[in-house]
């Protein structure tokens, strides 16, 4: 869709939406952002309002057939999941209008603009963020605490619980549906089965909850975004995932994100949730994210295959390469503990 | 008539220069013509050239390395499907003792694989370092 057809699309929508709630008339400096493999972000102000549209330029019907669907969830559901967050303390947008797949904008979603650094390569190296990185660890604990503290029984119908064997059979008919290609990918399945932790109570996990999907500003965290991938698994799953290396942007020596130390995540952690998670079983989730990040390439692979996306989503399919050197490195590093 | 002593000029044009030209017309000219996502893609596109390149170089070292792996892992009748398929459907199946050799099989292949397709992937280096020195 041209930026002009969705102009005029939201210039009727918004009239409607926004009426009584955000004063304004007309959409102006729409523009597209960059990034972002599987969901367009635009942002746009509205009567000098400034916000963000989050649309899927492809129905969901089509990446159906993909098994475990690791595209996330509907946006409509991604933003009743974001609209639960709020009633927490963890930094959210608010969502000022919802479209579903038979809306001529197509599927998408209407939030706040929050002022923030969303760029990691910024942020995880100026000065000007040397205070918040300093806190972030222990603040990405703290707001993690607060969404596992979510309750489950508000979630929309599509994000029910799950158990690691389902987890592991999901991961396992996706490898055989991408054609078996790595036996390294394979390799990590299996290990991760053969070492799986005991099974632990079902949490709202954010699921995606990375140094890309911060905003961060002086004083530190200042945005969760892309809610996606959120879903229901193991607390250590998020922590896990958060500290997987291919989240750390080449700064490798500070496990969480790129910015920090497992001590204040944990800290930050238990200060909301009230206990302590133990840092094994996070390292075992790192090598699942590793794992996962791998299927994500995958995934966008399959996709670029079946006509969906541009010559970026076919390069990120070459990026399982990092989730499998990854890998091959933390098995190891598991055994030599 | 010695040619030899004759002063040449190169004609011909190896696969890594044509790619090379067809990168610098990416970034040098139609990178900054561009706007937005096609920028953003034009950088991409020429990063994927990169990737072609390395591939040529090092693929056949890779596909060596599989096809010996496939001889030590595999039973005679493997069925249909790549090394790299007929490895992978073993170990699902669990029929390979994925044992230090094969380990290290996976790493050797790994570091050539991480070669041609990141390699400024941060992890990289750790793996060049704990692994070469080892081989």
């Amino acid at each position: 869709m041209s930026p002009d057809q969705l102009t005029a699309l939201l210039n009727t929508a918004l009239s409607e939406h926004l009426a009584g709630k955000i004063p304004g008339k007309e959409l102006m400096q729409l523009e597209r952002l960059s990034g972002g493999a599987n969901n367009e972000t635009w942002r746009l102000t509205w009567g000098g309002t400034p916000m963000i549209l989050r649309r899927r330029p492809f129905s969901a019907d089509s990446v159906d057939q993909l098994e475990g669907n690791i595209l996330g969830l509907s946006l409509v559901d991604e933003a009743a999941v974001i609209q639960l967050a709020t009633s927490t303390s963890v930094p959210v947008p608010d969502i000022h209008a919802v479209f579903d797949a038979s809306h001529p904008i197509g599927e998408a979603f209407l939030m706040g603009f929050i002022p923030g650094e969303s760029i990691p390569q910024k942020w995880l190296v100026d000065d000007t963020y040397e205070v918040a990185r300093s806190r972030l660890a222990f603040q990405c604990g703290e707001a993690l605490g607060r969404i596992h503290s979510i309750d489950c029984s508000l979630l929309p119908a599509n994000i029910g619980p799950t158990t690691l064997d389902k987890r592991f059979a999901a991961a396992q008919k996706r490898l055989h549906a991408f054609g078996d290609i790595s036996p390294v990918m394979q390799f990590g399945l299996n290990w991760l089965i053969d070492h799986a932790p005991t099974e632990a109570p079902c949490v709202l996990l954010h699921g995606d909850f990375r140094t890309g999907n911060l905003l961060v500003d002086e004083q530190g965290l200042a945005g969760v975004l892309d809610w996606e991938l959120t879903h229901q698994g193991p607390a250590e799953e998020d922590l896990g995932y958060l500290c997987a290396n291919v989240w750390r942007f080449g700064h490798l020596q500070n496990p969480v994100g790129g910015f920090g130390g497992y001590d204040d995540l944990i800290a930050g952690y238990a200060s909301t949730a009230g206990w302590t998670p133990e840092l094994s079983t996070i390292r075992y989730w790192e090598i699942f994210a590793a794992l996962s990040w791998g299927l994500v390439c995958q995934t966008m692979g399959a996709l670029w295959h079946s006509g969906h996306g541009d010559v970026e989503r076919a390069a990120v399919a070459r990026r399982r390469s990092e989730a499998e050197l990854d890998i091959l490195l933390l098995i190891e590093e598991w055994g030599n503990a | 008539m010695s040619q030899a002593n004759e002063q040449t000029t190169a004609s011909d044009v190896t696969i890594s220069e044509l790619l090379g030209a067809v990168k610098g017309f990416l970034m040098d000219s139609a990178s900054p013509a561009l706007s937005g996502r096609d920028q953003f893609n034009a950088r991409v596109a020429a990063n994927v050239l990169g990737i072609i390149d390395r591939e040529q170089q090092v693929g056949p070292e890779l596909a060596a390395l599989d096809a010996a792996a496939a001889q030590q892992w595999l039973p005679g009748d493997s069925g249909s499907g790549t090394a790299l398929q007929q490895l992978s459907r073993a170990l699902a199946a669990r029929e390979i003792d994925a044992d230090t050799d094969f380990f290290e099989y996976l790493r050797q292949r790994q570091l050539l694989v991480a070669t041609i397709n990141n390699p400024r992937y941060a992890s990289r280096k750790v793996a060049e370092e704990r692994w070469r020195s080892e081989s």
